[in-house]
Parts: C-alpha cells; structure tokens; sequence
C-alpha cells in the first residue's frame, strides 16, 4: 500500500508539471481573415458629412478559425478624423436585407476623435500617402460567418476637421473589399432595414485589412 | 508523509476521474468554410434556361488549403417556381487541362435529376425569390477532396422544352471578384466522359448558378 501511496504521488506531481507546461500555449498569429487592401493610393479626400460602406463577402472569407475581428482603417492626412459612429451590418450573402447591427468601437466609444497628429497614434508623422497611418479598431465579436455577408460603416461627422482627412485608399490591388461613400448617415439603419445602394465594386477608402486580432 | 501520500493520491483520483469526466465532450461542430473565394456582393438575373447547360470552371490555382474530404456545391436562384435539372455532373481536368479525366456525379436529395420546388418555403425561406434575396440551393455533398493540381467543371443541364425552366432565373454576379467563372451552352453538355474535352466558350465570365464551393 506504502508503495502505491509513493506512486500515486509520483503521479501527481507529474500532472501538475504537465499541466503546467501544456498552459504555456503558443500567442495567436496574426491571420488575414479575408484579403486586404495592397498598394494605396490615398487620393479619397474631404469626407464631412459622408458614410464609407465596405462590404466584407462571407464567400471570400479565407478559413481562419477566429473568436474575434478586427478592423484597420488607414489615413494619409488631416490632424483630426471625428467619426460619427461605426457599425458592422450583416446580411444574407448577396441579401440587402440588415439581420443585425453590431456596434464597432475605437478606444470603447462608436463616436471617437481620432488624434492623427498624435506620434501615440500614428507613430510615423506627418501622415502622408508613403507613411499612412494604420488604425486598429476595437476588437468586435462574433467570429464572421461565412454565411453571411458583412458591412462596416463609418459615418464622418460633418465639422472642419474631417474635411482635411484623406483616406489611405483607394487601392490598385482590391484585395476580396468593395466600397462605396454616400452623403449622409448611413450607421443607424436598424435590422430588417434595407442596405443602401451604389456598391459597384470598386476597392474602399478607409477599411484595409481584416484580421483575426 | 503517510498522510501527504494519502492526500495525493486522492488528489490524484480526483483529477483522473475529472480529466475523463471533461474529456466527454460532444463533439465539435464543423465550421461551413469555403474552399475557393465564391461569388460576392450584390447578383443579377439570367433566366430562360430550358435546354441549356451552365458550366462552371472551379480552377485548382483558386483551391483554399482547408483540408476537406468533401466539397459541396451551392446553386443560386433569382426567379422561378420550379426548376428541373436533366443532370449534374463534375468534371475534373488537369490544371489548365481541358481533357476529362473523371466524371462524378452531382445529385440533389439523392438523385442527379432533381425538380427544385423553388416556391416551396422549405426549399427558399424568403419569398419570392429576387436579385435581392436569392434562394440558395445546397446540393448533396461530393465525397472528393479538391486537388490544387486539378481544375473541375460543374455542369448543370435543365430539361429541354419545359416551361418550367423558361421561367428559371439565374444569380449572375455583378463584381467578377471571385474564383468561379463559367459559360453556357444550348444543349446537353452532361453526358461527357473522361478522354473527351471540356466544351468552349468560357471567356472568364463570372457562372451563372454557381455560388459557393464549401466544405459542408
């Protein structure tokens, strides 16, 4: 019996030392969940009083498994960017019928005033088209389905400041993004709404990459 | 020491009989992935397609890494009551290749000649069907894994001299940013064997039908 005691405590000491060696996992890779934006022409300027709409096709979503997305919106100009509100729609695939809205954030706020002449923002200044600056929104959960397509909206409040903002794109290497702007607030459309049009398929101003973290 | 031995081993005990209690698990539910980038964005409408194939090029350069060891294929519908389908096939070449060097049968509900009850609830949730909501048919799994050495070609014939398939509409993508394109041809294109050449006239051209190519 002495010798199954010694055993079984032999034993414990090995599984809390495997335990805690199998807890030391790996950090996540930053993974594309779908094709980003490539070369960026920053030519979208003067967005006031606008809404960019970027459609993100659950068809071209690449696979990766993800509790999580994050959005990166790029500038090339301006001082101040003092967005209106963002939302994430999401439709059908290929439906213009809203399911859901999901609120997307920046520093925990939909409304945030994002300081472009600040190097804890954008570290490399002045923001221009060879050093744009790439902004990661807060985290948004659910994972994307690829069931269902998605639309992130921003809607640039209509002051000074947002009409000495430039976009980072459009780019010349779509990647699977399309957008489009509209004058107007287009982020408080409720489900069962209905998207608005004028997508036809060119690549989007702000939004560049989506990813899993 | 005893009694530090004794407390082990019932701790020991504990984790075992935890260790399998969680390992009882259900097991995890697939995640629907695609397995090439399908159709995006907003669709058209193609119809009348009595007596004519749609083919549909799925280009092994496309193929997603995503290990599956089946491929399911989704068809779109814009208009129409019913539509009866002669045939479903999937052709595989060689990459490039416009040689057949396999036929697999496609099927439907267990059948290669389905009628899809397109007015049917259950078939498409969302009546009537539109360009704006488009009733998306997912056939029966194919048990083939798709190679990135080979092309395939879905080809889809709907029955000659029915009316039912005059009133058939198509989803015809409107951005051409996917990896699916494809054609279409007046006549039976679905009884080729292997040996035999893919048909032409595919130009690169978005499909019409074919939407999505997926794992589940």
């Amino acid at each position: 019996m002495k010798t199954f005691y010694k055993f079984a405590t032999s034993a414990l000491i090995t599984c809390i030392l495997a335990a805690g060696a199998l807890a030391q996992t790996p950090l996540t890779t930053l993974s594309n969940l779908t094709e980003g934006e490539g070369t960026i022409t920053g030519t979208g300027s003067v967005w006031n009083g606008y809404s960019e709409l970027v459609l993100i096709p659950g068809a071209s979503l690449l696979g990766v498994k993800s509790a999580t997305t994050s959005f990166y919106i790029g500038f090339t100009g301006g001082t101040t960017a003092d967005i209106g509100n963002m939302v994430l729609y999401k439709t059908a695939r290929s439906g213009n019928t809203i399911l859901s809205v999901s609120k997307v954030k920046f520093g925990g706020v939909s409304n945030p005033s994002i300081n472009l002449a600040s190097t804890a923002v954008c570290p490399v200044q002045p923001v221009s088209v060879a050093n744009p600056c790439i902004i990661r929104l807060d985290p948004v959960k659910p994972a994307l389905s690829t069931l269902n397509d998605y639309y992130l909206v921003l809607f640039f409040t209509n002051d000074g400041n947002n009409s000495h903002v430039n976009a980072a794109g459009p780019s010349t290497l779509q990647g699977a993004l399309s957008g489009w702007y509209i004058q107007g607030d287009e982020t408080r459309i409720k489900a069962k709404g209905t998207l608005p049009g004028g997508n036809n398929d060119q690549p989007p101003y702000f939004l560049l990459y989506v990813t899993n973290q | 020491m005893k009694t530090f031995h004794k407390f082990a081993t019932l701790t020991l005990m504990i984790i075992a009989v935890s260790a399998y209690g969680f390992s009882q698990k259900a097991p995890a539910k697939t995640t629907p992935l695609n397995l090439v980038r399908g159709i995006v964005g907003p669709v058209g409408s193609n119809t009348s397609w009595s007596g004519y194939s749609a083919l549909s090029q799925i280009s092994g350069g496309g193929v997603i890494p995503i290990a599956s060891s089946s491929t399911v294929f989704y068809l779109g519908f814009t208009a129409g009551a019913t539509a009866d389908i002669n045939n479903l096939v999937l052709y595989t070449t060689a990459r490039r290749g416009l040689t057949i060097t396999a036929v697999t049968p496609v099927k439907l509900g267990g059948v290669s000649n389905p009628s899809i009850n397109l007015a049917s609830t259950a078939v498409c949730p969302v009546q009537p069907l539109s360009v704006n909501n488009p009733c998306i048919v997912r056939l029966d799994p194919v048990t083939l894994s798709l190679s990135a050495l080979n092309d395939y070609y879905l080809v889809v014939y709907f029955t000659a001299n029915d009316p039912n398939n005059s009133a058939i509409g198509a989803t015809q993508p409107s951005f051409g940013q996917s990896s699916l394109n494809g054609w279409f041809i007046n006549g039976d294109e679905s009884r080729l064997t292997a040996g035999q050449s893919i048909p032409s006239g595919n130009n690169g051209a978005p499909p019409d039908f074919l939407m999505y190519v997926m794992n589940q």
